[in-house]
């Protein structure tokens, strides 16, 4: 090798490394993004990985955000006010006037309207929301009156939560010489009136959207808004380290070992997003020997949940013993609660329903299963060796998400993982545990609460929706159709400086959905 | 004209072959668990959406229908419409080729001239010191797995010394066009092309010294030594050249996999890439994707072995088509 040549390498790899990324301008904000989108028209079907694109580019009527978990309440977007009439069957929304598309044109109620006419007349998600409405009229430009069938107390605040997924409002001048939301040039190339404008999407690399400085309320503080795409969890988070990024979405949180040591660091902050949801245990009732309730009650004395935190997440995750996640404050019930962990009391129970164990120690064999969140993964392997102690021989058996999806739809399972919700507001009790219940997967049937649920949701008075609430979860906790076990604490890990994004508190009411990037402040 | 009829030959044998990998492919992907409709229409649809998507996708077919229609199809070129994106298959494909092809294409060219070279380097002295250490360390290259030195190099060159990016094939905020572009495309490469090469250089050594330490034994390299030629052109000329057949055999078959077979690196480099693509196409059940990638596949890896048919004859006179 002759010296020229290798000072012509040296020159190139000169060239290659020294010529560095120039300095990350602060209102250019990009966000590693685990998956790519299907499309960028969100009302077609629920697409987790388009939730974030769509939900700042697109506006909706009323939204919530992370403020939820901790008993916010839901907000306008594009609704500036609105009001219910005296029989609680009429509601009048109030538009933002200075609202306008982002190709220039005004909003009006009567977009709003025919977004949703066209979600009832196709079945998209959203119509489950929007499915008490008996019609809509819009006397200005400004106004929508929405008549519903039936008094629904839960009517606003579900329909905020879901619009978050499914519920965007779409330009009536783009898209009514479609049919439907899924076919056209808008469908890549989305018109909303959200606060960033799309810009490009390339595909396997990023979407970058832009920000909208006709935005009804003040502009955002971040003018370049980048979701890239990042398949490898552990790159996103050297990246992170690096400094690429000044926010880590939890999709790429680190180990939960690793937690205190990042806690420690002065230059990071450890978001852990409380949350409506808790990850519980459906049992299948329809099988036996789950539909004996000394088996149930058994199983739920033989959970020991404070080693189940410290062993699935370093103690990071807070044990859930009532049938609520306890950041729901509102709606809890303190008195209706799971037993304490006592093994004892559990093979009494066990020996009582006449299963006694055998030769080889078990006394009946049990599946045990989940989606394939890690999470879920954790605390399922403990699980298993949980109820080993107590002389049942169960298995771990993982699927991918849609065979396990399958699987507990159809009652395909013995117990399984999952992830009860109970807000925006808790009308979704009826969601898990209504004989008629959309996700009522575990065959719980209870007449007295499809009852007193029916009720509740009818109600709109605060004090005795709660006592109806309460009772309810008093069923619940006696009949054992399911186990809460872990209140839900999503880590995210933010750079020092920045706020307001979706898990930090300073975003909460702000941030224009769960997903959305609207209150995002770079450090000063 | 001989190597015309050959040629038209091969191509007519290709369908047979494809035919039976769309098959095979079809029946594989149909067993697996998990309702695809239920997955498209997301975690909120009701049954009758659900429902509305199985008529949409022709999901709700009888399987010989389903199979039928597709293979129709794809005679005509058509390899269906993606579930997820609603764009052709074709088009997706066509998308992600060229990151592909330049990734595997530059790591694959470095492999192959690299390893040769080393290879064919301590084959001069086999047994000596340089052989023994060359040789540990380019099986140690080929046994470590591809994601490992990928996120090691993500560690030290990324985070440690950060002198290089370490995902995406360029700099967002950096220019995309022009030399300027190259160079922020250029930079991209080097972690994912260095990861990819380090584990085909060790078996482009190993096959190049041992083809080539074989050569040297002929007794054709004892006449060219008694003749007086000077090392290096019985080397380079000689050896060498006869030593090319088994390394071409074993770029023909890599050439095959160009398309696909860098997916853990891609995955771990976030490289737009076709085997990237494929991955997420299987996580998601995206059955059109995955069958398209596959009837692709097996097109590069049935041309791939003819070209390398055809590189044969050009290479050594005594091969005969």
């Amino acid at each position: 090798m002759n010296a020229n040549f290798i000072r012509l390498v040296g020159a190139a790899a000169w060239l290659v490394t020294a010529a560095a990324a120039p300095a990350l301008a602060q209102t250019t904000l990009i966000v590693p993004h685990n998956s790519e989108p299907r499309t960028l028209s969100p009302d077609v079907a629920a697409d987790p990985a388009g939730y974030e694109p769509g939900s700042n580019i697109y506006c909706h009527l009323i939204v919530v955000d992370w403020g939820v978990a901790v008993g916010e309440s839901f907000y306008g977007d594009l609704a500036k006010s609105w009001e219910k009439s005296a029989d609680g069957k009429t509601v009048t929304f109030r538009l933002q006037e200075n609202a306008k598309w982002h190709d220039g044109v005004p909003v009006t109620s009567e977009d709003v309207k025919f977004t949703y006419e066209t979600i009832l007349a196709k079945q998209y998600p959203y119509a489950a929301y929007l499915s008490n409405i008996e019609s809509m009229t819009t006397p200005d430009a400004h106004t929508l009156i929405v008549q519903l069938k039936e008094v629904d107390a839960s009517f606003l605040p579900s329909k905020a939560q879901a619009a978050a997924w499914t519920g965007k409002i779409y330009p009536k001048h783009i898209w009514a010489e479609q049919d439907g939301f899924d076919k056209g040039p808008a469908v890549n190339n989305p018109v909303g009136c959200g606060p960033y404008k799309f810009k490009e999407w390339v595909r396997g690399s990023h979407i970058e959207l832009v920000r909208n400085d006709d935005y009804f309320l003040e502009p955002p503080a971040i003018e370049r808004l980048i979701f890239k795409f990042m398949t490898d969890g552990n790159v996103a988070r050297a990246e992170f380290d690096a400094g690429t990024y000044p926010y880590l979405p939890y999709t790429f949180a680190p180990s939960w070992g690793e937690m205190p040591m990042l806690q420690a660091n002065p230059d990071i902050e450890v978001v852990l997003q409380e949350s409506h949801y808790s990850r519980d245990i459906q049992l299948n009732m329809r099988r036996k020997p789950l539909d004996e309730l000394k088996v149930r009650q058994a199983i739920s004395y033989a959970v020991d949940r404070e080693s189940m935190s410290k062993l699935a997440f370093n103690g990071l995750w807070e044990p859930a013993y009532h049938a609520i996640n306890d950041a729901q404050t509102t709606w809890k019930n303190a008195a209706a609660r799971y037993p304490d962990y006592d093994k004892a009391k559990a093979e009494q129970l066990l020996d009582k329903a006449g299963l006694a164990r055998g030769a080889d120690g078990f006394r009946f064999k049990l599946s045990i299963t989940g989606p394939s969140f890690p999470d879920c993964r954790n605390m399922m392997e403990v699980l298993v060796q949980q109820l080993r102690e107590v002389g049942i021989d169960a298995r771990l058996d993982n699927y991918d998400y849609s065979t396990w999806n399958e699987k507990i739809t159809k009652g395909e399972y013995d117990i399984s993982c999952y992830f009860v919700r109970y807000g925006p507001d808790p009308d979704s009790y009826r969601e898990h545990f209504a004989s008629d219940g959309a996700r009522n997967y575990t065959g719980y049937s209870n007449p007295e609460l499809d009852k007193i649920g029916a009720e509740a949701r009818r109600t709109e008075d605060m004090a005795a929706r709660k006592q109806m609430y309460d009772l309810m979860q008093e069923m619940v906790v006696a009949d054992v159709p399911y186990i809460n076990l872990m209140n839900v604490r999503q880590p995210a890990l933010v750079r020092k400086g920045w706020s307001g994004f979706a898990p930090q508190p300073s975003s909460f009411n702000k941030s224009v959905t769960w997903f959305g990037f609207y209150s995002v402040k770079p450090p000063q | 004209m001989r190597l015309q009829q050959y040629i038209l030959l091969r191509l007519f044998y290709l369908i047979p072959v494809v035919l039976a990998v769309i098959i095979i492919n079809f029946v594989l992907i149909h067993l697996a668990p998990g309702d695809v409709a239920v997955t498209l229409a997301g975690d909120d649809a009701n049954p009758e959406y659900i429902a509305h998507i199985r008529a949409l996708y022709g999901l709700d077919r009888p399987f010989l229908e389903q199979l039928w229609t597709y293979l129709g199809r794809v005679a005509q070129g058509d390899l269906g419409i993606s579930f997820r994106s609603r764009e052709p298959v074709l088009t997706e494909i066509m998308n992600r080729v060229p990151a592909t092809l330049l990734l595997v294409g530059a790591s694959l060219s470095f492999a192959v001239l690299i390893g040769t070279a080393c290879g064919a380097l301590i084959a001069r002295r086999p047994g000596g010191k340089l052989d023994t250490v060359v040789s540990v360390l380019a099986i140690a290259l080929y046994s470590v797995p591809v994601f490992w030195v990928g996120l090691m190099l993500v560690l030290l060159f990324g985070v440690k010394l950060r002198w290089l990016p370490v995902s995406g094939m360029y700099d967002l905020m950096g220019p995309r066009d022009g030399w300027g572009g190259m160079l922020n495309v250029a930079r991209h490469m080097v972690l994912p092309v260095l990861a990819l090469s380090t584990v085909w250089i060790g078996q482009y050594l190993l096959l190049a010294r041992t083809s080539v330490i074989q050569a040297l034994s002929e007794p054709y390299i004892t006449t060219a030594r008694a003749i007086g030629f000077p090392e290096r052109t019985i080397l380079l000329h000689h050896a060498l050249r006869n030593a090319m057949l088994p390394l071409v055999t074993v770029l023909g078959l890599q050439m095959g996999l160009v398309l696909t077979g860098a997916v853990l690196t891609e995955t771990v480099f976030s490289w737009p890439g076709l085997g990237r693509m494929i991955y997420e196409a299987i996580l998601t059940r995206d059955t059109p994707v995955i069958m398209g990638a596959y009837v692709v596949m097996s097109f590069t890896v049935a041309l791939a072995s003819l070209i390398t048919d055809i590189a044969y004859a050009a290479i050594d006179p005594r091969v005969e088509l």
